[in-house]
C-alpha cells in the first residue's frame, strides 16, 4: 500500500517548468530519499505534496486524501520538517512545542502527554526546556525542529535536509532518530545533499534533474546500473608479469592492469573488484610476498555520488 | 473542522503573537513606550497650561516708586502703590524678583542681566512718581493736583516669542485688573458724586471673556491631550505591530510552517487580530493610566463607547498594517515603511496640535484620517463628557474605514500567502 502517490504532475512557473509530468510512489513504513541539484525540482515537488503549492496538472494523494480535494486531511496526515529551524526563537521548547500541538487540534491532557514525551526525544535537560530557542545549540534547535512536526502523531514525514549544517556527532544522532521512526512504520520522504545519508538511510532513492526523476531504485540497485566498478590502486616499486599473474589469481579479483606513473616514473597497479573491502589485506600481502615494496594504496568504491555525478554531470556538493 | 478546534488555534495564535511583542525589547519600544515616551514629554512640558497657575511666569520688578500714600486715600493704604502692585502679582502666584534698577545686560545683579540669561521672563518698571500722580499729590508748579497719568514699562523676552506672548497676556491681565480697582478705589473716595459718568468715561465699552460651561472641572490642556493619544496608540501599537507581525513570520518562515498544518487562512488572520487587538488595549490602558497618575488628568469614563471607538479605529490601523505586512519584502523592509507612515501621521490627528493652526489642504487630510475621527470622538466623550448621540457620526466614520481598510488589508493577506 502506498502513502504517497504522485501521479503525472506538473509545475509551471509561467514559462518555468519545476516539475515535468512526474510519478512516483512511496509505499507505507518506506524511507523514500530525493536527491538532486538545487532547481531539479525537489523543493516544488515537497511543497506540492505538503499543499504549499498547487500542481498545475496531475493528482497528488497522501494516504487515501486527494491533497487537492482534502487538503486539510492530508495535512493531518503530514509531519512537514522545514530545512531551516522554524521555531519562534522568544519561546522556549515547551511553549514551541505546545503551539504546534495546538495548530494540530491538540490540547488539554493529551498535548500535555505528547509534549513531554517528545522533550525526552530532544533529549533537552530541564532547564534548557524552560530557556528560549534563541539560547540553543544547532543540535538542540534541530531536535525541537524536529519534534514539532511529530506532535500530532502523523503517518507521512517530510523531512528537508534535517541534518544540514549539523557536526558529525549531532548528525549521526539524527540518523538514529529517523531510524527509530522507520522503526515505528512512518512513512518518510527525505531531501538530502548527503550521499552517505541517503545510502544509510534510505530504502530508496530518487535522483532528480530538470523537474523529472532520472533514476529510482535502492542505493545498491541505483550503483549497479552505472556501469563503474570498484578499483584498489597500488603503487609498488617495481612490476612484473608475474606479480600481475599472482594478483589476478586472488579470489575476487576480477582484472588487474597496469597503467604508467609519468611524474614517479613507476607503474601503477589497478586492481578491479566488486568486493574492494574483502580482499584488499589478500593483494597487499601478496605484492609484499614477493619482495616487492608497497609505496601506496588507495581504495576507490563506487558511491551513489558518483552514481549523481555520472547522471546529472555535476556534484551534489557544488549545488 | 470543529468550531472548539478553531478557536484553540486562534488562541495558539494570538498568544504566541503577543508574547512575540512583550517579550521582544525593541517591539516593546515602539508599540508600547514610543507613544508613551511622547505623552511624558508633552505632558510635562504642555500639560499643565490653561491652569490659573502663574507660578511658572517669572517677572522681574524694579520697583523705583517711594512714595507713601497719605493724602487722598484712607489710613487702610498704608503703603505706597507700587508696593501693593508687587504684592498683587505675588499673591496671583507669579515667581517675583524685585530688582534695585534695569540695568544692562553685562552688569550681573540687575534687572537686564536676569533677563538677558533666561532667569526671569519679563522686567515689569513701576515709576518713581508711582504713587503720587495715582493720589493726585502731583502739583507741578501749581498749588492744586494735576491729573496726571502713571506709566508702567514691561519688558519681554524677544529670544523667546511664544513664552513673551504668555508672559505679555498673563502681566496685562493681572495690571488691568489692579488698574480696574485701583479706579474703583479712586472714583468712590475722590468722587463719589461722580461716580457714574466717571467709571463711563474710563470704561466706555466693557467686555468679559469667560470659559463656557462645556465641563463641569476647570480643563488643562492634558485633559485634551490624553484622549488624544489614543490616536497614537493606533498608529504605533495597531498600525506598527500588525505591519511587523506577518512579515517577521514570513521572514522566519514561521508563517510557512503554520500554512502547511491544518489550520485555515481565517484562523491565522483571526489570531492576529485579536493578538493586535490585545496590544492596541494593553497601549491604551497604559497611556491613560500614564495621563491621569503623573499628570491628573481630569477625564470622564464611558467605559464602552471608549472600547468600541478603540476596536473601529484599530480595525482602519490594522488593515493598514495588514497590507504593508502582506506586501513588504521582509520585517525590515516593513518596518521601515511603518516607521515612514507613522511618524508624519501622528501629526495631522490633531492629537498635539489642532488642525485648525494647519493649511487647508494640511486639514483636510487630517480630517480624513480615521485617527483624526477616533481622536475627536474621544475628546467629545472623555473631555466634554458628552454622549454617545453626540459621536455617532464620527464613530460611523470610523466603522466605514474600518471595514474598508481591514478588507483591503485581508486581501492583501491572501495576495500574500499565494506568494509564499
Amino acid at each position: 500500500m502506498n502513502d504517497i502517490e504522485v501521479d503525472s504532475v506538473t509545475k509551471r512557473f509561467e514559462d518555468i517548468v519545476a516539475v515535468d509530468n512526474l510519478s512516483m510512489s512511496v509505499e507505507k513504513g518506506e524511507l523514500f530519499g530525493l536527491l538532486g541539484p538545487n532547481g531539479a525540482g525537489k523543493s516544488t515537488l515537497t511543497k506540492m505534496i505538503s499543499g504549499r503549492l498547487h500542481p498545475t496538472s496531475g493528482t497528488i494523494k497522501v494516504g487515501k486524501y486527494s491533497i487537492q480535494d482534502d487538503p486539510m486531511k492530508v495535512k493531518e496526515l503530514l509531519g512537514v520538517v522545514p530545512q531551516d529551524i522554524v521555531l519562534y526563537d522568544y519561546l522556549n521548547a515547551k511553549e514551541n512545542l505546545s503551539f504546534y500541538g495546538r495548530l494540530y487540534g491538540l490540547s488539554g491532557k493529551k498535548l500535555k502527554d505528547r509534549i513531554n514525551e517528545l522533550l525526552q526525544f530532544t533529549q533537552l535537560d530541564e532547564k534548557a526546556v524552560k530557556r528560549h530557542v534563541s539560547t540553543y545549540s544547532g543540535g538542540m534547535k534541530r531536535r525541537v525542529n524536529i519534534a514539532a512536526a511529530l506532535l500530532h502523531e502523523p503517518q507521512v514525514l517530510l523531512l528537508d535536509e534535517p541534518t544540514a549544517g549539523l557536526d558529525p556527532q549531532n548528525k549521526h544522532a539524527l540518523w538514529e532518530i529517523i531510524q527509530s521512526l522507520k522503526k515505528q512504520r512512518k512513512t518518510i520522504v527525505l531531501t538530502t545533499h548527503m550521499m552517505d545519508e541517503a545510502e544509510e538511510l534510505c530504502d530508496r532513492v530518487a535522483i532528480m534533474d530538470h523537474g523529472k526523476i532520472i533514476a529510482l531504485g535502492s542505493p545498491s540497485q541505483l550503483v549497479k546500473k552505472v556501469k563503474m566498478e570498484n578499483t584498489i590502486t597500488v603503487v609498488p616499486d617495481k612490476t612484473s608479469p608475474t606479480l600481475i599473474e599472482q594478483v589476478k589469481g586472488i579470489a575476487g579479483v576480477k582484472n588487474v592492469y597496469t597503467a604508467p606513473d609519468e611524474n614517479e616514473k613507476r607503474e601503477t597497479m589497478k586492481v578491479i573488484t566488486d568486493c574492494p573491502d574483502d580482499i584488499l589485506p589478500d593483494v597487499v600481502s601478496t605484492i609484499v610476498n614477493t619482495g616487492t615494496k608497497v609505496l601506496s594504496v588507495q581504495l576507490s568504491r563506487v558511491t551513489l555520488e558518483d552514481v549523481f555525478i555520472m547522471l546529472t554531470g555535476r556534484s551534489l556538493r557544488e549545488e | 473542522m470543529s468550531l472548539k478546534r478553531s478557536l484553540n488555534q486562534i488562541a495558539a495564535i494570538a498568544k504566541t503573537d503577543f508574547l512575540g511583542i512583550v517579550r521582544n525589547k525593541t517591539a516593546i519600544f515602539f508599540t508600547l513606550l514610543f507613544p508613551l515616551f511622547f505623552i511624558i514629554i508633552i505632558g510635562f512640558t504642555f500639560g499643565q497650561s490653561g491652569t490659573e497657575d502663574m507660578s511658572r511666569i517669572s517677572i522681574g520688578v524694579v520697583n523705583l516708586d517711594g512714595e507713601l500714600v497719605a493724602v487722598n486715600v484712607t489710613d487702610s493704604f498704608n503703603s505706597t502703590i507700587g508696593d501693593m502692585l508687587v504684592q498683587g502679582l505675588e499673591n496671583v502666584n507669579f515667581t517675583v524678583t524685585e530688582y534695585g534698577e534695569y540695568g544692562d545686560r553685562d552688569t550681573n545683579g540687575t534687572a537686564a542681566y536676569a533677563i538677558s540669561r533666561g532667569d526671569i521672563d519679563a522686567i515689569l518698571i513701576i515709576p518713581a512718581n508711582f504713587t503720587e500722580t495715582l493720589t493726585f499729590q502731583y502739583t507741578g508748579n501749581l498749588d492744586i493736583p494735576v491729573a496726571t497719568k502713571s506709566h508702567l514699562e514691561l519688558y519681554v523676552d524677544p529670544t523667546d516669542t511664544t513664552g513673551a506672548l504668555i508672559t505679555q497676556q498673563s502681566a496685562l491681565g493681572f495690571i488691568s485688573g489692579f488698574i480696574k480697582e485701583y479706579q474703583n478705589i479712586a472714583i468712590e473716595q475722590v468722587m463719589p458724586d461722580m461716580k457714574s459718568y466717571i467709571e463711563v468715561l474710563a470704561d466706555p465699552i466693557t467686555i468679559s471673556v469667560s470659559e463656557a460651561e462645556v465641563t463641569e472641572a476647570k480643563l488643562q490642556w492634558i485633559d485634551y491631550m490624553v484622549p488624544g493619544t489614543l490616536g497614537l496608540v493606533l498608529i504605533w501599537s495597531g498600525l506598527n505591530h500588525a505591519s511587523r507581525t506577518i512579515a517577521t513570520e514570513r521572514t522566519k518562515g514561521t508563517f510557512q510552517r503554520m500554512i502547511i498544518a491544518p489550520v485555515s487562512p481565517t484562523v491565522v488572520l483571526l489570531g492576529k487580530l485579536i493578538s493586535a487587538l490585545a496590544i492596541v488595549y494593553m497601549s491604551a490602558f497604559i497611556m491613560l493610566l500614564s495621563g491621569v497618575l503623573l499628570f491628573q488628568a481630569n477625564l470622564y469614563w464611558d467605559i464602552p463607547v471608549m472600547i468600541l471607538a478603540i476596536f473601529l479605529g484599530a480595525l482602519s490601523a490594522i488593515g493598514i498594517g495588514l497590507i504593508i505586512s502582506s506586501f513588504a519584502k521582509n520585517e525590515e523592509a516593513a518596518d521601515s515603511i511603518s516607521v515612514i507612515i507613522s511618524v508624519p501621521l501622528q501629526f495631522f490627528i490633531g492629537a498635539f496640535f489642532p488642525l485648525s493652526i494647519m493649511p487647508p489642504a494640511a486639514q483636510a487630510f487630517g480630517n480624513a484620517l480615521p485617527f483624526t475621527k477616533l481622536v475627536n470622538a474621544m475628546q467629545d466623550v472623555m473631555t466634554r463628557n458628552l454622549p454617545f448621540d453626540a459621536v455617532i457620526p464620527e464613530m460611523l466614520y470610523l466603522a466605514a474605514s474600518g471595514l474598508i481598510l481591514f478588507t483591503l488589508g485581508t486581501i492583501a493577506y491572501r495576495i500574500a500567502l499565494k506568494r509564499l
